[in-house]
């Protein structure tokens, strides 16, 4: 452990605890998932950064969506996102969950993928190179160790306009709201 | 090869032009009717593997095309034999108007998600297939997004850009 950041611990041992043990959850989206296995292997080895790959959404707390988005994996991205536990973070990896990338004008696939869940963190590039996740990551650190990294919370603030979104893009959702309307929004039912 | 598949085909069927492109392909160009014939045919002569169906869209010419290309499976174990590195497109044109087609699984069996495929991004339906149901699209389209007519920059900018961006409330 570093010295350095002795007091760090004391102050917030569990903030520092959840910046040095991230499980990434192991979940293919598109293209850029290619990077993801040099980066949890002995080539880049991301333990060193404490990352590791989790089995389930609900051991993980890091979310790597790492490429096109299509309507289809938008819903299972969803309900992927909704099943982790807080604090869970997010970070867009390529430049097409961004705004599209090559799939800018495509029939089939959603652009800007921060309009149906909250983003931490980009990585841009097509394909970023595995450093690029490492960055990510140390950067991922200081916005947590601000919290800036607030994504978790911004979803459950602004859950109502996250969910029209999601309903706008997919159609009626078959699952029930994550975080029902309260009782003054409820009003007339 | 090339030679007795081709002068056998152009024998047994009426109405077909046998191309031979170049070496090791021959396309074939047949009529609606004839198709499953020919495919029967084919299937029988050897060519056992239907690697691909596929359409096209001939808007200026208002019409489908759909292109089935067959090969061989390998017959001995470490190679190919020269007989059996042919492949055989054949493609035949269907009106753009209420697109219609038999379906090939009773020849094909793998035909199967292939015309479930085009069903679904041409809107060509095949009669007699056992599950014409949606394969990789979520959302519904008026008209099918392979057809040339569909305007995807349109489309996006009425469906996709018109979803607002998520404004924080705490700011």
């Amino acid at each position: 452990m570093d010295r350095n950041q002795i007091t760090k611990w004391l102050k917030a041992p569990a903030k520092m605890a959840n910046k040095y043990s991230l499980h990434a959850i192991y979940f293919c989206t598109g293209c850029g998932i290619i990077e993801v296995p040099p980066v949890i292997t002995a080539r880049w080895d991301a333990e060193r950064f404490g990352i590791i790959p989790a089995a389930t959404p609900r051991q993980a707390n890091l979310f790597l969506i790492t490429g096109y988005v299509s309507v289809k994996t938008l819903r299972a991205i969803i309900r992927t996102y909704e099943q982790m536990p807080e604090p869970k973070y997010t970070v867009g990896f390529g430049s097409c969950p961004i705004n599209g990338g090559m799939y800018w004008d495509s029939y089939n696939t959603i652009k800007h993928l921060d309009k149906y869940i909250p983003i931490d963190g980009w990585i841009a590039g097509c394909m970023p190179r595995p450093e690029a996740i490492f960055i990510a990551v140390t950067h991922l650190w200081t916005l947590i160790e601000k919290d800036m990294a607030n994504g978790y919370i911004r979803y459950k603030d602004n859950y109502e306009s996250y969910r029209s979104n999601q309903e706008m893009a997919l159609g009626k959702l078959e699952w029930p709201p994550l975080y029902p309307a309260s009782d003054e929004h409820r009003g007339g039912e | 090869m090339n030679k007795p598949i081709k002068e056998k085909l152009e024998s047994t069927f009426r109405d077909i032009q046998v191309a031979v492109p170049e070496d090791n392909r021959i396309a074939v160009t047949a009529e609606k009717p004839n198709v499953l014939a020919i495919l029967r045919f084919l299937k029988d002569t050897g060519f056992d593997h239907l690697a691909l169906l596929s359409a096209v869209d001939w808007i200026e010419d208002n019409c489908f095309e759909l292109c089935f290309i067959l090969t061989c499976y390998m017959q001995n174990d470490d190679e190919y034999l020269d007989s059996q590195r042919l492949h055989i497109i054949l493609k035949t044109k269907i009106p753009r108007v209420k697109p219609q087609f038999v379906t090939i699984t009773g020849i094909f069996p793998n035909a199967e998600p292939y015309e479930r495929e085009i069903h679904e991004l041409f809107g060509i339906s095949f009669e007699g297939h056992p599950r014409l149901t949606p394969l990789f699209l979520e959302r519904e389209y008026e008209i099918p997004p392979f057809r040339k007519d569909f305007d995807t920059r349109k489309y996006v900018e009425d469906i996709f850009d018109k979803i607002p961006f998520v404004m924080d409330k705490a700011k």
